[in-house]
């Protein structure tokens, strides 16, 4: 009796509104502004960045002038953050040094990025012989000492073979080097759990290609975690490139990177206190900062923390 | 539901009418992992099925018995570990790559979360154009265009092309799925279980649309569920499937009021229906003992082991899958009997 | 159960899960308790238990268990109450049991905690209470894990460890939906065994109706957290009153239908029950309103002797339903 009735229109506009489009990244960021610690932590990184981007055009000071006023002098209206050995102006350098940090930190997410996410997709996606190499690499990785190794690579790429010469870039590549596996674990592990979706088959249904299937559909579901990673790595590479300042084998003088700063203060401690407390503080905020915004983004990104 | 007469035996491969064919088709799977899994699920065993172009087929079965396994194998979702499957005399076994990707304009889905297949990140009509786009069948406004028509003809609203599937109920995402898998104006379609997780007053809407769309577009379905009711109202046919096996196939009112296969009268007497005088008189025949692991079905007929009317040839000899009368098949020595 | 309301807090406002439920279970009864997604027929079970999970509550209404009120007792007295004279079985055996735990122990356990039996007694009557369920060679697999049951055993030592402490009630909610249909039925058929055997009242809570139809004497109906229709088993499904229940009944594809006949769709969606309408809560769906329906909501009238439906139309005042239905 198929009789040829109208297909019957359920009252969709009757039924269901939708006051604003709320999107899954709309959700997520409301429940961001909900939390307060990872709020400050977005001010701070903010700040981090308006400081830097204004540093590139003007400093109150040159970053590498010397002799500006008495050496080690304490902070007063002239110089808010006072002069350091050199007679420089400490507060130029700490926005100079934001700069710096900047540059490492989201050059190093990114590289990593670029190295981690393709390898975990091709990994979790291909599975097989691929993965089992990729995954062998990985874990390979895993065992070695990171540290040593990026410091080493750092000495082998700028002053051993000249390849590229001291500074940001070669820090950047020596980290991404040691710590791609994070990304591409994490990566690989999305992957495997997404491609047995059923919007996945779905696409596959639709005709979508390999590489269709992981840009549209794979990766951006799985970029939730992903974010949070690369939010945890920026301070994990701020800390590597000051850690390799302290020790001097970071950038070269007298870049105004915010380890070094602290290194060449460390022997006036007593007398001269100001020189490495203010890139000692403004390292640790930034890291503070970035650890409560990953946190924060972790949990605004969990879909199962529905209130 | 299409005039059509109960069609011509399944296992004759003579018969060049059905739009698809399934051969001995088999599907097994490693148990427990890892490269030296000695353990295999025997998922599908062995099918031979044929589908006439317009027809519905139902295929029922309890939890385990392969049928989502064999809707996925048939549509090539999974690779089939030997056989065939014939649709329009191609082999589909043989086909890979671009070709193999080519056979989606024909051959389509539609799965049975209507909260896991649509992907949350894009909006309706994305989902929906998404096969226009990968086969280049259309773009930019004609795709558009064509977008709004599906989701008209699934009764859903053309303005909200651009909300996501979070914003709509389970019965419209299942709409959404339906308008994307014929956006390409496919011939053949595998539902597998596309109402089973919806409300009760909801699979109503989605089995009517079904078969609306079914007269309107010359669609052939073939209807994957575990519930007989909903099966036995929109299919022609029905084929019952127990541990990777086809034990029964039949019209579909046939198959209700005679079943052969002592199977499917069982699941047919535990069916209840919503009339508490009928229920009242029934009894449902119950089975004895669990249902076998598909790792190591038993020997001979796969339900031996909880028929009520086995006998020892049932233990020693498995009975085929063959004609028992016009247009009806069962694999049983004692067909008709319980 | 009278004039129950259990609410949500949440931060966008208060949902209302059920509102003015009222009903009696009497001794050796079995009722249905029907309705769909958002009908507040799980929340109404749990609340005769005291289980409604944070942030719900009971804000309204009395559960009379005898003479006390369940809705009003301490801690203590709900724990004893809970497992003794009222047993629940849940719809998921595998998160209901403890997978660490042997089944027996775990029914074993069941029994100890209430002091009704001595440790001994309560371990002598184990394998007899898995048999009494009907669990095949119970004495071996007294000793297994529940991963090592199927759904349906599992289901089966679930019911064992409701029933043994003998209750006067049993509420299961769901009980078979994740159970293939020939495990349905026998576990239906336990159920129906079980109840006569303990004189035990039963309360059955199902999206199926074909379920109640088999098993029950009454219905009630729910929908939006309201009863929208209530009465014996026979009445509901020959002569249904309430719109809802008699969509409800034809939107069912049956076995027994004879030709193919057009299901009878219910449009629309599932109630949200964060944005109810006003007046009559399934006016939006209803083929049958009228203009008093959208504006004030009818109460649970007595519309024939013992069966009541909460509508200002009563499908008994409407000529040719079928003819509406279909256009």
């Amino acid at each position: 009796m198929a009789q040829a009735a109208p297909i019957s229109q359920p009252e969709v506009e009757l039924t269901y509104e939708v006051p604003e489009q709320v999107t899954l990244l709309n959700d997520a960021w409301r429940r961001l502004k909900r939390n307060r610690i990872a709020l400050v932590g977005a001010v701070i990184i903010g700040i981090l960045l308006i400081v830097a981007l204004i540093s590139i055009i003007w400093t109150p000071y040159p970053v590498w002038l010397q002799a500006v006023g008495p050496t080690y002098q304490t902070p007063s209206l002239k110089h808010p953050l006072g002069l350091d050995q050199a007679g420089r102006d400490i507060l130029s350098r700490i926005m100079g040094g934001a700069l710096i940090t900047v540059e490492v930190g989201i050059g190093s997410a990114i590289i990593l990025s670029l190295i981690g996410i393709p390898l975990g997709l091709i990994a979790g996606f291909y599975r097989g012989k691929v993965d089992t190499i990729i995954s062998f690499f990985i874990n390979i990785w895993y065992g070695i000492p990171d540290l040593l190794v990026a410091l080493i690579l750092v000495f082998v790429l700028s002053d051993a073979l000249h390849l590229i010469p001291r500074g940001v870039l070669v820090i950047i590549i020596a980290f991404a080097l040691t710590r791609w596996m994070d990304v591409a674990r994490l990566v690989r592990g999305q992957t495997l759990s997404l491609r047995e979706r059923e919007f996945v088959e779905a696409a596959r249904m639709g005709g979508a290609r390999d590489f269709a299937m992981l840009t549209r559909h794979i990766f951006p579901n799985a970029l939730g975690p992903i974010i949070v990673q690369a939010t945890f790595a920026i301070p994990a590479a701020v800390l590597f490139e000051a850690f390799l300042s302290f020790l001097g084998l970071g950038l070269p003088p007298p870049t105004p990177s915010w380890g070094a700063m602290a290194a060449d203060g460390y022997h006036g401690m007593d007398f001269a206190p100001h020189i490495v407390l203010a890139p000692t503080v403004a390292l640790s905020l930034t890291l503070m900062a970035f650890n409560w915004l990953g946190d924060g983004l972790r949990d605004a990104f969990d879909p199962r923390m529905k209130r | 539901m299409t005039a059509q007469p109960a069609p011509t035996p399944t296992t004759d491969p003579t018969i060049k009418t059905a739009l698809l064919r399934v051969e001995k088709l088999v599907k097994y799977f490693p148990a427990g992992g890892g490269l030296l899994a000695r353990n295999i699920v025997h998922a599908v065993d062995g099918v031979d099925l044929a589908i006439q172009p317009g027809e519905t087929l139902g295929l029922v079965g309890e939890s385990g018995c392969g049928k989502s396994t064999l809707g996925r194998v048939i549509v090539r979702l999974l690779p089939a570990t030997s056989g065939h499957i014939y649709f329009q005399d191609t082999d589909l076994t043989k086909v890979r790559g671009e070709k193999l990707r080519r056979t989606r304009q024909e051959i389509q889905m539609i799965f049975q979360d209507p909260y896991a297949s649509l992907n949350p990140r894009m909006t309706v009509g994305d989902i929906v154009s998404e096969p226009l786009r990968n086969f280049g069948v259309a773009r930019g406004r004609k795709a558009d265009q064509r977008v709004q028509e599906m989701m008209r003809v699934v009764g859903l609203n053309p303005n909200f092309v651009n909300r996501y599937p979070h914003e709509f109920s389970g019965g419209q995402r299942q709409r959404i799925g339906i308008a994307r898998a014929l956006v390409l104006d496919p011939k053949f379609i595998v539902a597998d279980e596309p109402v089973s997780a919806l409300d009760v007053s909801i699979q109503a809407q989605i089995v009517n649309l079904m078969e609306d769309l079914q007269s309107k577009f010359n669609l052939t379905f073939l209807f994957i569920a575990h519930d007989l009711s909903v099966v036995r109202h929109i299919s022609d046919r029905v084929a019952v499937m127990y541990l990777g096996k086809i034990v029964e196939i039949g019209p579909s009112d046939a198959i209700r009021d005679k079943p052969l296969h002592p199977y499917t009268k069982v699941l047919q007497s535990s069916v209840p229906v919503p009339d508490p005088d009928i229920e009242a008189t029934r009894k449902p025949i119950l089975l004895k003992g669990e249902i076998p692991s598909p790792v190591n079905p038993p020997n001979a007929c796969r339900f031996h082991t909880r028929c009520p009317i086995a006998q020892p040839i049932c233990s020693e000899v498995e009975p085929p899958l063959e004609k028992k009368e016009n247009g009806r098949f069962a694999a049983c020595h004692f067909a008709g009997q319980l | 159960m009278q004039d129950l309301r259990v609410q949500f807090f949440v931060s966008e406002g208060t949902v209302t899960a059920v509102d003015g439920v009222s009903f009696e279970v009497d001794r050796g009864e079995i009722v249905g308790i029907v309705g769909e997604s958002g009908s507040g027929k799980t929340m109404t079970a749990l609340s005769l238990l005291r289980l409604i999970p944070e942030p719900g509550r009971i804000t309204n209404g009395r559960i009379l268990y005898g003479e006390k009120d369940i809705a009003q007792m301490t801690d203590e007295e709900i724990r004893e109450f809970r497992g003794n004279e009222v047993a629940m079985i849940f719809q998921d055996p595998m998160t209901s049991l403890n997978p660490v735990l042997r089944i027996g122990f775990q029914v074993e356990e069941a029994m100890a905690a209430h002091s009704r039996f001595t440790n001994q007694q309560s371990r002598d009557r184990v394998v007899p209470m898995l048999q009494r369920v009907r669990i095949p060679a119970a004495k071996d697999r007294v000793r297994d894990y529940p991963h090592q049951f199927s759904g349906g055993m599992r289901q089966r030592g679930m019911i064992a460890m409701g029933v043994s402490n003998e209750p006067s009630l049993l509420i299961a909610d769901e009980p078979t939906t994740a159970l293939d249909v020939t495990v349905q039925a026998s576990i239906i058929e336990l159920l129906r065994d079980l109840s006569r055997e303990l004189r035990a009242s039963v309360i059955l809570i199902t999206h199926n109706m074909a379920l109640v139809a088999s098993l029950c004497n009454r219905v009630i109906v729910m929908y939006a957290g309201r009863i929208v229709e209530q009465g014996p088993t026979r009445a509901i499904f020959k002569n249904p009153q309430h719109p809802y229940t008699w969509s409800l009944l034809r939107s069912m594809p049956r076995m027994d239908e004879v030709g193919h006949e057009r299901l009878v769709s219910i449009r629309g969606l599932p109630p949200d029950l964060s944005k109810m309408p006003p007046g009559c809560k399934f006016h939006p769906r209803c083929r049958f309103r009228i203009d008093k329906c959208l504006t004030e909501e009818p109460p649970l009238a007595e519309v024939d002797p013992a069966q009541d439906a909460r509508c200002w139309v009563l499908m008994k005042n409407i000529p040719n339903p079928e003819a509406e239905a279909l256009k």
